[in-house]
């Protein structure tokens, strides 16, 4: 838990669903973190789990083939010292219990990146996305 | 991200800089990969990489299991700090 006391924020940002996003989505957590005065390493943890989640969108909710103008929206806001970022996204509708990492044993690519997230943030939740949007997730670490 | 490779006998010595996600891991997976597969020892040089996600991570896995099949070497030689990072964090899955 950190000792700086951070201040409250809460901004967000619209991505077109393809892979080149993916750097933008960094861009954007890098400059709200900066903001935040998040200490350097745990700001890389956070982007890695930030630009992971976002991966999983472009990869798994829209199977790399998203409508060229398809948007998702991250948003980052911090309360209380609680960061919460959350993902919206008009995908396939996922399914919580699907989502797991693979097994420990079984090596072979791919699985990483939601044992990433599992691993940096505290919280992981699917709710359920209001319209426009039909997927809705929730990272949330206590800072 | 760009690469490098030098050759010095079997050994073909990969070096990559920048960012590697998923918009360029098949770039990365295109250089490497091949290289394996014709026998050669591949040493990756990741000192100037200063982002790597799960994609490059699966890249690695995909190097290591191919180096494998065709009895040839695959190994890190240096890596940055943000590699190292990630790396350390996947071992804990791998």
């Amino acid at each position: 838990m950190s000792a700086i006391a951070h201040q409250d924020h809460n901004e967000k940002k619209a991505f077109l669903v393809n892979s080149s996003s993916l750097k933008e989505v960094r861009i954007f957590c890098r400059q709200v973190f900066e903001k935040l005065q998040i200490q350097e390493d745990l700001k890389d943890e956070l982007v890695l789990a930030i630009a992971e989640a976002a991966q999983n969108i472009v990869k798994h909710a829209f199977k790399n083939a998203a409508d060229p103008n398809e948007l998702m929206v991250v948003q980052i806001s911090c309360e209380n010292n609680k960061l919460q970022i959350a993902f919206y996204d008009r995908g396939t509708p996922v399914d919580p219990k699907k989502i797991k990492h693979r097994e420990i044993d079984n090596i072979k690519p791919g699985g990483l990146g939601t044992f990433f997230i599992q691993e940096i943030m505290d919280a992981v939740e699917f709710k359920d996305g209001k319209k426009p949007w039909i997927n809705h997730l929730v990272l949330t670490k206590q800072l | 991200m760009t690469y490098k490779i030098e050759e010095i006998d079997n050994r073909r010595i990969v070096h990559l800089d920048g960012e590697i996600d998923m918009e360029v891991s098949d770039k990365a997976r295109n250089t490497i990969l091949p290289l394996i597969e014709a026998g050669h020892e591949v040493h990756l040089n990741l000192s100037k990489v200063e982002y790597m996600d799960s994609s490059g991570i699966s890249v690695l896995i995909e190097s290591k299991k191919l180096s494998e099949q065709k009895k040839t070497k695959f190994e890190l030689v240096e890596v940055s700090k943000p590699v190292e990072k990630v790396l350390s964090m996947a071992r804990k899955f791998l």
